[in-house]
């Protein structure tokens, strides 16, 4: 069971971006022990408030770890003095952190909506009455600060996705000019994988023109201008969602297009009933 | 909702002693609705915070998730979604998921 303590700890962790398994005993011959709750670091310590042998945390560590470092919730068979002792090992993810540079009436809804997929979300704009927690009640955090300033220091890793939804199609040029500058620095794998900038085909062209001779060291396949998935959406909330399914298509690698699709043709679809163990 | 927001509502209800109880999948096999780490809290009166894939298999486990309050102790139960095509709410799935349940308290 979830105590405060354990609870406290795994915020932590997550906060300061510190990779944490969670794992849970769900069954073996003591029931005692099931449901007793383990955290175990990436640095190989552990915090256990049922005071397990050492012997057996040992055992949990060599078992998790692999885990841990996969990033992958799994459910584990761990063989503890001719004991089985089954082991629920869940990630504690740091949430992927989505920026939404210009307070307008776009990001309300994406700021809304990106909260509800479990991003940390952050907007960002250089005018006072428009970056306020009351415009954004789900947001993370609200900043206010000059674009420029705001983009040469955010830290940027691979799970950052970055929407640039200014007012003016010029601070979404500044913006981008700032993040491309540092990107160009970190080797591919580190750079972020979304950035969407809003913007008509004419405008965008223009600023390519300018972007590929001042960046001849990055491929801009993180880019994304014009935004979104093609749903013919017209209304903020719409424009929202269409925004943020080209953000999951992105983050969970996937296609973007119909499901039906993988279905050629209904009428040759065949039921089969699955036979029963 | 993320991890840590799902713990969030979790405390909160310890800390007003609600009596609740918290269903995770924890191992899948075939099709089915959510994978491994969904959760679920089921509160003694009904209701619920999460899903675990709804559907006749979530509401079994609400059944179950009653005796886990009243008694205190956590179970697992399997749910078996791999019956034929017209099992009850249509059986868009088609596997088996085991379901930890433990109580908050």
């Amino acid at each position: 069971m979830m105590s405060e303590e354990l609870f406290k700890r795994l915020t932590k962790a997550v906060n300061e971006h510190n990779d944490a398994v969670l794992i849970t005993i769900t069954n073996l011959p003591e029931i005692s022990f099931i449901g007793a709750k383990i955290i175990l670091y990436k640095d190989g310590t552990l915090y256990d408030e049922s005071k397990m042998p050492q012997d057996f945390q040992q055992k949990i560590i060599e078992n998790c770890l692999p885990l841990l470092e996969q990033k992958k919730t799994k459910t584990i068979d761990v063989v503890y003095r001719n004991t089985h002792i089954e082991c629920y090992v869940e990630i504690f993810p740091v949430p992927p952190h989505l920026i939404v540079a210009g307070a307008g009436h776009v990001s309300e809804p994406v700021a809304e909506v990106g909260k509800m997929l479990g991003f940390y979300v952050t907007v960002i704009d250089d005018r006072k009455e428009f970056a306020n927690t009351k415009k954004f009640p789900y947001a993370d955090e609200v900043v206010c600060s000059s674009y420029i300033d705001f983009f040469r220091n955010v830290p940027i890793t691979s799970e950052t996705y970055i929407l640039l939804l200014t007012r003016g199609h010029k601070f979404d040029v500044v913006s981008l000019q700032e993040l491309l500058k540092r990107e160009e620095m970190l080797d591919v794998e580190e750079r972020t994988v979304y950035i969407g900038m809003i913007g008509s085909r004419r405008r965008i062209s223009g600023v390519f023109e300018q972007l590929k001779d001042e960046f001849t060291d990055h491929n801009f396949i993180n880019i994304y201008s014009p935004v979104g998935l093609d749903v013919g959406a017209q209304t903020p909330v719409e424009i929202a969602i269409s925004i943020l399914a080209e953000i999951l298509k992105v983050k969970n690698q996937a296609s973007g297009s119909s499901l039906k699709e993988k279905i050629s043709s209904y009428s040759k679809l065949i039921f089969r009933e699955r036979s029963r163990k | 909702m993320n991890k840590i927001d799902f713990y969030e509502k979790v405390m909160s209800a310890r800390k007003e002693s609600k009596r609740a109880a918290v269903a995770t999948i924890i191992r899948t096999k075939g099709s089915i609705p959510r994978e491994t780490g969904a959760k679920m809290i089921i509160y003694s009166d009904g209701d619920i915070d999460g899903t675990i894939g709804g559907g006749c298999g979530e509401g079994e486990v609400i059944e179950k998730s009653f005796a886990v309050i009243e008694r205190g102790i956590p179970m697992q139960h399997q749910v078996d979604l791999t019956q034929g095509l017209f099992y009850e709410d249509g059986g868009i799935c088609g596997g088996i998921m085991d379901v930890f349940i433990e109580p908050i308290q």
